[in-house]
């Protein structure tokens, strides 16, 4: 129970209870009224961006298992994401299954893709699995761009409207269905992820981050845990993928450069690391920046048309300022300026 | 049934809601496709390289399509109404393109201008969709059908028939068998002609050898030279941007190689010249299915004159300026006839405008000189100008040649 000392429980139910006070079901309750009434109080152009931020919560969420919960760096998200949206676009396209089912397919092979990618991790630590995982990064994208009969030759996947069960996205209302699908499924895994730290498994991985030799000595098969933490990781990033190309309905592989593997990094660094909440702040923010920044370039462009001209330049040097200003002041992210805030609300007037 | 299970089933029933939901979902209504009023400006939505891998060219093109709707805005627009050009720089990468495009397309875009070969194909299906007519810097041969792309308009020949007409002029230039060796950008970009090429030499039983090379991200290229030289190449078909391609120019030069270079429309500019120096651009081939300052061509004249008025000149900016101001000429035509047939603007109009249009006359400076398409065919042009380096200036030895 919440009191002005701090959360107290009494039983060992209660501290096992994913929300523990009533203030968090009311916030769940006001997150959850916004998100329903999203579609119909956006514009379709907000709505596409909202669409893309709820993609990249998935694979947020996917790299923070892997970085922030196992403590294995990785620089191959890209590369994991090329594998889902190739493996889904090709399956439902030139295989001809049913759209859930070659999404489900390519969700296993990303999985079973980064468990094989996730081996050096057995013998790498930190810097070195870094540049390991980067050498994924660029193998991958190597295969998909030089490996035509994965896109016909063309250099590229086309993939028709989603279509599930008969009941096909319309063109008119194209972001609001999608919004549907997607919200749907991050709210699936969201839910699961945060479920997945919960468990011995979750746990192995923590133990794994903190402290792989104690956690050798305590009984975590640290070969089990870490290839696992590869394949469950890797499987939601695939999904990410595998629901890019359903999205966007062209598979190109410029979507899946070393760029993209970067800004997933950041996500997770500015959302916090180790935190599932902090993946979804940390993808919101990232993919809002570039945005928000054209908005404001475009108002101000009477006033100071050099934002306009030169508006990639300073999306980059914000976005470096970002991670810079986060790794500074607060290294575990939003997440955690979020969890001082609610302290200050709840201890005032007492400090802690 | 316990808690665990009720929990449960209030989640799935929830997430029921949330599907049955989707089905009537109604705030965000469609934007596409937007129309124009009685004398309300021409949205057309225009997605620029200026800063990106492709900005050194992809900048001359914007400024090129932005001057074009000056000077036309300033002679009263199209029919009275004006151009509202929404002007974006996507610095190359696909995901802001598309980004953008869903922008113009919600703030009621007509018509869209794109740049490169990836956002082309990105976009080319969410243009269908939409009905909004798309132009690009890209000459993909996808680009040209409609079956396959019925919102895509090219104006240009397209790449392969650009490397058509260069595996003709070697040919003829050789007199006798010769090697040839493509260096190519590693992109669909750069591989979009590769297999047509190879297709050609076969059924037009040219007497040449032909090898593809992607171009290695190398300071120099000496080392994909020596490639060409085991293979006996003469010649060099390059189908890259412009610094690669001078790269390639001036190593030949330091290594004494002989060998003549033949560039494709991306490496065939005075940039190309500039950047390899006068002495190393000599006497290489250049196929550039817009005309240079150089060439002296009527159609280039009043955008000179443009430029001339703004304190500057064609032969300052480049071809690509050129480019950028015919290519958007073209969507200018197709929509002044769409105005007039009446009917408000759509993107469905401007499309069907632009396919039953008589021919747009450029003055001699885009491919044959004339541009046109037809309801079974996007391809806007087959011919190329041929030409050649002579102390730093392209000189004109073909016009209009087809494959």
């Amino acid at each position: 129970m919440a009191t002005a000392t701090g959360i107290h429980h009494r039983s060992y139910r209660a501290e096992l209870r994913l929300r523990h006070t009533r203030a968090e079901y009311l916030r769940l309750a006001l997150m959850a009224a916004l998100l329903l009434s999203l579609p119909y109080n956006l514009g379709v152009y907000w709505l596409g961006i909202a669409n893309s931020i709820l993609i990249a919560v998935i694979g947020a969420v996917g790299l923070n298992i892997l970085v922030g919960y196992t403590g294995q760096i990785s620089l191959g998200q890209g590369g994991f994401l090329a594998v889902g949206a190739y493996t889904s676009a090709n399956l439902s396209e030139r295989g001809g299954l049913p759209v859930p089912l070659s999404i489900a397919i390519a969700v296993l092979v990303t999985a079973l893709i980064g468990a094989l990618f996730g081996l050096p991790a057995l013998r790498l630590k930190g810097l070195y699995l870094a540049i390991a995982t980067l050498a994924s990064q660029e193998i991958i994208l190597f295969v998909v761009r030089r490996w035509s009969w994965l896109t016909e030759g063309k250099g590229f996947v086309e993939v028709s409207r989603l279509e599930v069960f008969g009941w096909q996205v319309s063109r008119e209302m194209f972001e609001v269905q999608w919004y549907w699908v997607l919200l749907a499924i991050t709210t699936l895994v969201v839910l699961a992820a945060r479920n997945l730290m919960r468990t011995a498994l979750g746990r192995a991985f923590m133990a794994v981050r903190d402290q792989d030799i104690a956690a050798a000595a305590i009984g975590v098969n640290l070969t089990r845990s870490k290839v696992t933490a590869f394949a469950v990781s890797s499987g939601f990033v695939g999904l990410a993928g595998a629901l890019t190309a359903h999205y966007t309905e062209t598979v190109t592989w410029e979507r899946f450069t070393l760029d993209v593997s970067v800004l997933y990094l950041a996500m997770i660094i500015v959302g916090g690391i180790g935190s599932i909440a902090g993946s979804v702040y940390g993808a919101v923010f990232i993919m809002l920046i570039p945005t928000l920044l054209t908005e404001i370039a475009e108002r101000l462009t009477a006033v100071a048309p050099v934002l306009t001209e030169q508006l990639p330049a300073i999306k980059n040097a914000v976005f470096g300022l970002a991670i810079i200003v986060f790794l500074l002041v607060e290294p575990r992210g939003l997440d955690r300026i979020w969890t001082r805030v609610k302290d200050y609300v709840r201890y005032w007037p007492f400090r802690y | 049934m316990n808690r665990k299970t009720r929990r449960a089933l209030a989640l799935t029933s929830a997430l029921a809601a949330i599907i049955a939901l989707s089905a009537c979902g109604g705030g965000a209504a469609s934007g596409g496709g937007g129309s124009t009023a009685d004398s309300g400006p021409i949205k057309i939505g225009i997605i620029a390289d200026l800063t990106g891998a492709t900005g050194d060219v992809g900048t001359p093109y914007n400024e090129g399509m932005m001057a074009y709707i000056d000077s036309i805005n300033a002679k009263g627009g199209i029919k009275g109404h004006k151009i509202e050009a929404m002007s974006n720089d996507y610095a190359y990468k696909v995901p802001t393109a598309e980004e953008l495009y869903k922008k113009y397309v919600s703030q009621g875009a007509v018509a869209i201008q794109g740049w490169g070969t990836g956002d082309s194909e990105a976009l080319r299906t969410k243009v269908a969709n939409d009905k909004l007519p798309f132009m690009s810097a890209s000459y993909a041969e996808v680009l040209t059908d409609p079956a396959q792309s019925p919102y895509n308009f090219v104006v240009a020949p397209t790449y392969s028939d650009q490397m058509r007409v260069a595996l003709n002029w070697i040919a003829k230039d050789a007199g006798g068998k010769a090697e040839v060796a493509v260096f190519h950008h590693d992109s669909p970009f750069g591989t979009a002609p590769v297999a047509d090429g190879q297709k050609w030499v076969t059924e037009k039983g040219l007497n040449l050898g032909f090898k593809a090379y992607p171009m290695p991200k190398t300071p120099n290229q000496v080392g994909l030279l020596s490639q060409a030289k085991s293979q006996g190449a003469k010649y060099i078909i390059i189908q890259n941007v412009s610094s690669p391609a001078a790269q390639v120019a001036k190593d030949i030069l330091a290594q004494k190689l002989d060998m003549k270079i033949v560039c494709l429309n991306w490496c065939s500019d005075e940039l190309f010249i500039k950047t390899a120096g006068n002495e190393a651009a000599e006497g290489h081939i250049l196929i550039s299915p817009f005309a240079p300052a150089s060439a002296n061509k009527d159609g280039n004249k009043a955008v000179d004159d443009y430029l001339k008025s703004k304190g500057s000149s064609l032969a300052n900016k480049g071809l690509h300026f050129a480019q950028g101001w015919h290519t958007m000429d073209v969507m200018a035509k197709g929509i002044e006839k769409a105005l007039g047939d009446g009917g408000t603007l759509t993107g469905q109009s401007i499309k069907a405008a632009l396919e039953s249009m008589p021919a747009v006359d450029t003055g001699g400076v885009v491919g044959t000189g004339k541009i046109k398409f037809g309801t079974d065919s996007h391809r806007g042009s087959t011919g190329t100008g041929i030409y050649q380096v002579k102390a730093g200036i392209m000189t004109e030895i073909q016009a209009g040649a087809t494959p």
